[in-house]
């Protein structure tokens, strides 16, 4: 993969997996994550963790989160509210720390001379990690099936469009790698 | 030596009692269609075919059941279905 290639992440003829950006690109996927880690951070417990419940993954303080990108993150698992609240209670802490080695390994590619050869674990957290970053920003934005059109039509100093061209290009990025993922697939 | 006694009756009992649940992906406006079919194929080992077809009824029907089995398998796809960003629930099957 060569500095001409267009930027994004690609499975060359060996079956390797490369990302290429260019450098404000770099800048910006850093601050991004940075702004996911501090979403992602768990909240400081109000009292004392049990550190029982803590080896086998219980956090028995975990609620359906207030914000909506991070409720998006966490689903409810079941319809019922109670079922839904006592199966957070038993996986949200895992389900976060998943999240949050995605984040940290994609970020370490980061900071990787560019192009980067990916492993297939990195490139696996890479995928998860422009996800959360898409429904974060989905969230936020209110994305629905119509499009592109309701943000092409804001006005051009709405702090809105600038979230959707920075989501619209987060796609790009996660559309040509699931291509390249997809490339290592059965037909 | 003696012989077990047939109960039909019961066989088809327990395979009822032991598939009681089901895991449901829900359509939602972010996920992108291949990186759905992607996830089914990777997580469940589908076929190409049956993921896509899975992911169209997502698409097309607002939902599909995706996986059946106990209890405890079902949330354990849930969990896996989250931590790829699908929005997914568990529910007794009707």
């Amino acid at each position: 993969m060569g500095l001409l290639d267009p930027p994004g992440f690609r499975r060359n003829r060996h079956g390797h997996l490369w990302m290429h950006l260019q450098e404000g690109e770099r800048t910006l996927l850093t601050q991004l994550l940075d702004q996911l880690g501090e979403l992602l951070a768990p909240p400081e417990p109000e009292q004392p963790v049990d550190p029982l419940e803590e080896l086998v993954g219980i956090d028995p303080a975990a609620v359906r989160p207030a914000d909506p990108a991070l409720a998006r993150l966490f689903p409810d698992a079941y319809s019922d509210p109670e079922a839904a609240d006592e199966f957070r209670r038993f996986t949200q802490r895992d389900l976060r720390s998943t999240k949050l080695e995605h984040l940290d390994l994609a970020r370490a590619t980061l900071a990787r001379k560019d192009p980067t050869r990916l492993s297939d674990e990195e490139a696996a957290a890479w995928l998860g990690t422009l996800n959360d970053l898409r429904l974060t920003l989905g969230t936020r934005l209110a994305v629905s099936q119509d499009g592109p059109e309701p943000f092409l039509e804001l006005a051009e100093d709405d702090p809105r469009r600038g979230m959707y061209l920075v989501y619209d290009w987060l796609t790009y990025h996660q559309d040509r790698l699931i291509r390249a993922l997809d490339r290592g697939m059965p037909r | 030596m003696s012989v077990a006694p047939v109960e039909d009756v019961e066989v088809a009992d327990r395979s009822q009692v032991e598939t009681p649940w089901v895991c449901i992906v829900w359509n939602d406006p972010v996920n992108l269609m291949s990186y759905v079919t992607y996830v089914f194929m990777t997580y469940f080992g589908f076929p190409r075919a049956k993921a896509e077809q899975l992911m169209l009824e997502v698409h097309e029907d607002g939902r599909a059941i995706v996986a059946s089995g106990s209890r405890d398998e079902m949330e354990r796809d849930v969990t896996a279905m989250h931590s790829y960003g699908l929005w997914a629930t568990v529910s007794r099957s009707q």
